[in-house]
């Protein structure tokens, strides 16, 4: 992963341990053919950007609604600012922002007459002034007499933010906001989302995309079939597995066939490897927990054996090493049509968008 | 309260800015009227088929050698059974029974109710050669209130049943199938996460969607006065309620609708099926005494059947509230069930949970 990470630059992270915003307990979800939600415990910090991850049909978009109200949970307590999610859903609702996993967009409106409608819902004292300042948030200043129809989809997900945010909520909930955009406007929507959170909103997202987790989030939540199985920083997850890199190398010359994954398994640090010589060029390729040791390692190797080699890479393990070593299945890398694709693994069977 | 109203902006600017809406809502009912009055008005009147009755009088005579001399009347005498039965097999189009000689009884004239626009048209014509004849004779009155209609021409039929087609339009097909879109498109669990509720959200469409109709109607019955000389006789605050009873049962249809369709295909589809045989059972385009007898119980639970009766009655027959009370009652009784239905089959959610 040689993605730079904006939020580290153009903005201190928060605090590790701020008082929570959100507490969750024991939250179960049951649908009439199978359970959706299986009991999860999780607390969302106040100022972070909590990041909810899994492959479609977790129970991530199932988990969000609880909290926002849209669903009532079967079990379990959800608490909101101090508020019961259930009990105090009317307060609840005016303290929190709200972007659902469709746009949800009112048709033959313009973007600001759509912003101003919502701030008239909220009560907002200066629809006007607010609608403007959100539209520049989100970079749609160009696009405010513009109908909703004629913007393009990362334009009406960008204007779903600005409508998630209009009664300057303390937490504003992203259900997949980067679903279905191209990669440009992905990143510009990561940027909207980190000034978001600079402006002091608490953000919960959830995302199928790994990288997106990674860049994003202060702290990520994996969730699989209902579960939440592991809950920390990115670089905490990634820190507890048993490697923490993967070495790989290309054989530009030399016979590849003098060389044994024995061979590779004895440098020092490598945990895994696999040889690929029908490959051109063939291509090794190890787990390692130990990047410096096994690169020295590999390159001794290489001069006895008299092998030279190219594309010598180190790429650092990533989430989807995290998921693979949780789950003990690879983290298929899904398409952009949530609902259709989340039987992929062949173990579940879920039809439509539960997240 | 600002919200409300900005909620009712919204629609209205969301209706107008649809042209699909735009279409059938007001284009769709100015064809019409362009093109019926246009057929009807040049035919010019038809030969009206009447039926004399009652006592000898020189009135009598006079008023008979009047009407056999015109080229429009096919004058009938008989008793007045005999001329009363065939006024009730539509062999008829109008009875007139006469007074005894010197009686101060007025002149009574029967039209049949089913008689659409050439009894309505004949019941002027009628009127007028009587008067004529009444201005040359002395001591003669008519009954004023038997003669109802003063010169009735097809467009003053017509209208108002145009008027309650464009509500149907309005109500039940623009109701249904935007209230199943936003649902489909998640906007109203949209709404659900904001503090603006839910009966304010639909409140403000019905608000929305009256306005409209009004404004609609308002340049419908204008095109008519333009065009085709309208003539409105009743009280107009009686034609607005009227036109409000009938848009909101409409409305109350459409969302109930709504309730039970699951995308904007179905909902589309449902409309279209209850609109359709509405718009020509209702006696929007036909007077519904020229049906057949064995649809006279379909027609009868045809909610804008009382509807177009609602506005007709005022509009063409100058009648106050005592003749459509019944009608309305109907209209506000089918806004209430459906309302009802719609309200207990309400999903927030495109799928069933």
């Amino acid at each position: 992963m040689t993605l730079s990470t904006p939020a580290s630059t153009t903005d201190p992270r928060p605090a590790a341990l701020a008082a929570p915003i959100i507490e969750i307990q024991g939250l179960v979800k049951r649908y009439k053919d199978f359970t959706a939600v299986k009991g999860i415990d999780l607390d969302v910090r106040t100022g972070e950007i909590f990041g909810i991850l899994g492959p479609n049909g977790a129970g991530k978009t199932t988990t969000l609604e609880m909290i926002e109200g849209l669903r009532t949970p079967d079990e379990g307590t959800i608490r909101v600012a101090g508020l019961d999610a259930v009990a105090d859903n009317d307060k609840v609702r005016s303290i929190i922002g709200v972007q659902l996993q469709s746009t949800a967009l009112f048709p033959y409106l313009s973007a600001r007459e759509l912003v101003e409608l919502f701030a008239a819902f909220y009560e907002v004292s200066n629809p006007a002034e607010r609608t403007g300042e959100l539209l520049k948030l989100v970079n749609l200043e160009e696009k405010a007499g513009s109908r909703i129809e004629e913007l393009s989809g990362g334009q009406q997900q960008r204007l779903s933010i600005a409508l998630a945010l209009v009664n300057s909520p303390k937490i504003t909930f992203l259900d997949e906001p980067t679903t279905g955009l191209d990669p440009q406007a992905r990143r510009n929507l990561w940027q909207t989302i980190l000034d978001v959170r600079a402006e002091g909103t608490t953000v919960v997202l959830t995302t199928h995309y790994m990288e997106e987790a990674e860049v994003l989030c202060d702290r990520i939540a994996v969730m699989d079939s209902g579960r939440v199985i592991a809950c920390d920083t990115p670089e905490g997850l990634i820190r507890a597995l048993p490697q923490d890199a993967m070495v790989s190398a290309t054989i530009a010359s030399g016979d590849p066939a003098t060389l044994s994954e024995a061979d590779i398994t004895a440098i020092p640090g490598v945990t895994q490897t696999t040889i690929t010589r029908a490959a051109v060029p063939p291509t090794i390729s190890a787990q390692t927990s130990d990047v410096q040791s096994t690169l020295v390692g590999l390159l001794q190797l290489a001069e006895q054996r008299n092998l030279t080699l190219g594309e010598l890479t180190s790429t650092r393990a990533s989430l989807e090493d995290v998921f693979l070593s949780l789950t003990g299945r690879s983290y298929e890398h899904q398409d952009d049509s949530p609902s259709e694709n989340a039987e992929t693994d062949g173990k579940k069977k879920r039809r439509g968008r539960r997240g | 309260m600002r919200s409300f109203i900005a909620m009712v902006v919204a629609n209205l600017k969301m209706t107008i800015r649809n042209k699909q809406a735009l279409f059938w809502n007001l284009a769709f009912p100015a064809i019409f009227i362009l093109m019926f009055g246009a057929v009807f008005s040049n035919t010019g009147l038809n030969q009206f088929t009447v039926g004399i009755a009652g006592d000898e009088s020189h009135f009598r005579t006079a008023v008979t050698d009047a009407m056999t001399d015109s080229e429009i009347f096919d004058v009938n005498q008989g008793t007045t059974d005999q001329e009363m039965d065939a006024l009730k097999n539509d062999d008829r189009d109008a009875v007139l029974v006469f007074p005894a000689e010197g009686s101060d009884q007025p002149v009574e004239m029967y039209t049949s109710e089913s008689g659409g626009p050439n009894g309505q048209i004949a019941v002027g014509t009628i009127r007028s050669v009587v008067m004529e004849v009444a201005g040359q004779e002395s001591g003669i009155t008519i009954d004023q209130q038997q003669i109802t209609t003063i010169g009735a021409t097809y467009i003053d039929w017509f209208i108002p049943g145009i008027l309650g087609m464009s509500l149907m339009n309005s109500g039940i097909i623009g109701i249904a199938t935007a209230f199943v879109s936003f649902r489909e498109k998640g906007i109203l669990r949209r709404i659900k996460v904001t503090p603006f509720a839910l009966w304010k959200f639909i409140l403000a469409r019905i608000v929305a969607a009256l306005v409209l109709s009004l404004v609609t109607s308002g340049i419908l019955i204008g095109l008519g006065w333009v065009v085709w000389d309208l003539t409105i006789r009743g009280n107009p605050l009686l034609i607005v309620g009227s036109l409000i009873a009938v848009s909101m049962s409409m409305l109350a249809i459409g969302y109930a609708v709504a309730a039970v369709s699951r995308n904007t295909e179905t909902a589309a589809s449902y409309a279209n099926l209850i609109t359709f045989p509405m718009m020509f059972l209702s006696g929007v385009f036909f007077p519904l005494g020229s049906m057949p007898n064995w649809l006279q119980p379909l027609i009868n639970i045809m909610p804008l059947k009382y509807g177009v009766n609602a506005l007709r009655e005022p509009m063409l027959n100058g009648k106050g509230i005592d003749a459509i009370w019944q009608d309305l009652l109907i209209l506000a009784v089918i806004f209430v069930v459906c309302m009802a239905f719609a309200i207990r089959y309400f999903k927030w959610d495109a799928t069933t949970r």
